[in-house]
């Protein structure tokens, strides 16, 4: 009776050809990515580097602040699915629905903060590192999956909701049978703009000592490397787009079938 | 309260929290067991509240309402809904499970193992005319409205509840598709004997579907509770009357069925017969028109004389539209086929389409002669003993009628 078993039968009765249309629909993204990235490849290859741009530019280093930069982004989009679904959901449960306005100002108050402030408001009370950079970077993006939670679980429409507790489903199975596989793409949308702007903001998390792309940025500004500051750049930006794209894919291999 | 009481409303009010007046208030009412009973009402009327009460989906506020003996509120809400089966206008299938998953759903929470509710699926959709090995994998929306409205039905079926409540379950259909419903839901009815509670605004729905009608007012209050032959003939008050609308008398052709009245035999033809034969066999019936069929014996056209060129080699494409009714239809509905057909008969046919009588306007005229009277017979004694008349009466009046369904089943084979 979980969402797993629904899933797993829907696949079983879809047609076969559903993963054409998937390949068609994603496989630009993947093309353009890859270009851009070669083509900053071979320009950063065809300059002659000096001592201080070949500390920050070697594959090793990269490879590093990626990594970083991958796992604190990852990390909090994982702890906002977890934080804003279930508080969305609990938001939506009749007992508790009047206390969704407030919440969702106090998670705008987060996003309005500028990222910048928040993080180094936290790390003087926290202290800094990786684990503050987190805190702050969930609060931050918080809201657009809070807010679409809640938005994907009210929209579902009512007679369904009634039919299902008319037929005799308990209210939790109506919540896992019937509300939450129906909020699945606009939850998803949600959370596809929150890893965007993680994957954006965590390169704020250089300035409380976190890692992350955010340090070749940095170093390329104040010491005035242009080959430095443009791979930073570039990389963030290819990483936000690659995450979007995922997000993309499995919004649509998890969107429940039978909805327009 | 005796064995034959299904559902029993004592006294329900319901006032909702901010609100001076109650949106029901004080009704009482009494279900036998396997009747259909109508709430019927403008609306706003509290019809709809009313009915939610007895699955609790709304919580009365004062009174006691008992399903097959039990209190309703002395029972967990859930389980209490897994034994009345729950049907809306919106239909409310889940648009993301398949039929199947659809109508399996509540079998599947009351344990059943996969094998028995696999087997029930299929039965149900047998039931309904839609062929399991179509439609069980099919998702709502690759269905007609009245194909969903259809699995909607069997859906609150499925775990065979003895208990049904229904909220205009067929309002969003178009009126064809909706009169077929009806039809197909009576038949149904007549196997599986539920005790239903019905919710239209709809005066001819609730006279072609009630065993009793309850026309209710402002707050839910029964204005007048009766089968449908009593309230045509006899509106307690203005407003019922009011209700009811004009044309009563062509109304009470919704009580009589088609396979209540006596059929005709049209002289058919087969679709590969020549024009010449079937010339021949107008000539030597007398008749002025042959139905043509084809292979399975589905009607097709009314042949006349004027249609027939003996210059073709077969009847296909010759003649006027012949209308169908099925034996569930009404004598309204069959007339109403009566009018657009070209031979002013209508053509009865089975489940499947297939040729089995005709009806006459002659023979509806009979009809309505037989009705009238018993009407007249019926209502004699009322205004000797007023008194007494009413209780006896209103028992023997559903009795009646269903006599008059067993009698025309037994002429049907």
């Amino acid at each position: 009776m979980s969402v797993g078993t629904v899933g797993s039968g829907q696949l079983a009765d879809a047609p076969p050809s559903r993963w054409r249309p998937l390949l068609r629909r994603h496989a630009t993204m993947p093309l353009v990515l890859a270009a851009a990235l070669l083509a900053t490849y071979l320009w950063v290859g065809s300059l002659a580097l000096d001592d201080i741009e070949r500390r920050s530019l070697n594959a090793g280093h990269l490879f590093r602040v990626t990594g970083q930069h991958v796992s604190i982004s990852a990390m909090t989009a994982l702890l906002v699915v977890v934080i804003a679904v279930s508080a969305g959901v609990l938001l939506t449960r009749p007992a508790l629905r009047w206390l969704a306005p407030f919440v969702t100002a106090l998670a705008n108050i987060g996003q309005a903060t500028p990222a910048i402030g928040l993080l180094v408001l936290l790390s003087i009370w926290l202290g800094i590192g990786a684990g503050t950079a987190l805190i702050g970077l969930v609060a931050y993006a918080v809201l657009p999956v809070l807010r679409n939670t809640i938005a994907g679980i009210n929209q579902v429409d009512r007679h369904l909701i009634e039919a299902g507790r008319g037929i005799g489903m308990s209210p939790l199975a109506v919540l896992l049978r019937v509300e939450l596989p129906l909020a699945v793409p606009v939850i998803f949308a949600g959370v596809r703009t929150a890893l965007v702007l993680a994957v954006g903001v965590a390169t704020l998390a250089t300035f409380i000592d976190a890692g992350g792309l955010g340090g070749l940025i940095v170093t390329g500004i104040k010491l005035q490397r242009d080959p430095v500051l443009i791979t930073g750049a570039v990389l963030t930006a290819a990483l936000a787009l690659t995450l979007d794209w995922l997000g993309g894919v499995i919004a649509d291999v998890l969107r429940p079938p039978g909805l327009d | 309260m005796t064995a034959d009481v299904m559902i029993e409303l004592q006294q329900v009010s319901k006032l909702y929290r901010g609100q001076k007046t109650p949106a029901v208030e004080d009704v009482s009412m009494t279900i036998r067991r396997g009747e259909i009973v109508v709430l019927v009402g403008p609306s706003g009327c509290g019809k709809t509240t009313t009915m939610k009460m007895i699955n609790r989906l709304i919580e009365p506020s004062s009174g006691r309402i008992m399903v097959d003996g039990s209190d309703v509120t002395s029972l967990n809400p859930t389980e209490l809904r897994r034994r009345i089966g729950y049907v809306i206008q919106q239909v409310g299938l889940f648009p993301h499970m398949s039929v199947a998953t659809n109508v399996g759903l509540v079998p599947k929470m009351l344990g059943w193992d996969r094998k028995r509710i696999d087997a029930r699926v299929d039965e149900l959709l047998h039931l309904v005319g839609l062929e399991p090995g179509q439609y069980r994998h099919r998702l709502p929306r690759q269905l007609s409205g009245g194909q969903q409205q259809r699995v909607g039905v069997v859906r609150a079926l499925a775990a065979d509840p003895p208990v049904m409540l229904m909220d205009e379950p067929f309002g969003a259909t178009d009126p064809l598709t909706r009169d077929r419903l009806q039809n197909e839901f009576l038949r149904l009815q007549e196997k599986l004997q539920k005790t239903i509670v019905f919710v239209t605004h709809d005066f001819d729905e609730a006279i072609k579907m009630g065993s009793r009608i309850a026309v209710l007012g402002d707050r839910s209050s029964i204005r007048q509770f009766d089968t449908p032959e009593r309230l045509l003939s006899n509106p307690v008050d203005k407003t019922v009357a009011q209700f009811i609308g004009a044309g009563a008398s062509l109304k009470q052709l919704n009580l009589r069925r088609v396979d209540a009245v006596d059929w005709d035999e049209a002289e058919l033809v087969r679709l590969d017969d020549s024009p010449t034969s079937a010339l021949r066999r107008l000539d030597e019936t007398g008749e002025w028109a042959v139905l043509s069929v084809d292979s399975e014996r589905r009607p097709v056209h009314w042949i006349t004389a004027r249609d027939l060129d003996p210059h073709q080699d077969n009847l296909r494409g010759i003649g006027g539209p012949a209308t169908v009714v099925e034996p569930r239809a009404t004598l309204h509905d069959a007339l109403d086929a009566m009018l657009s057909s070209s031979s002013g008969a209508a053509v009865v046919v089975d489940d499947a389409g297939r040729y089995r009588g005709t009806v006459t306007i002659d023979r509806l005229m009979r009809a309505i002669g037989e009705m009238r009277e018993t009407e007249r017979r019926r209502d004699q004694p009322v205004s000797e003993a007023p008194e007494t008349a009413d209780g006896p009466r209103a028992d023997a009046v559903p009795g009646q009628r269903r006599g008059a369904r067993s009698a025309a089943d037994r002429q049907t084979p």
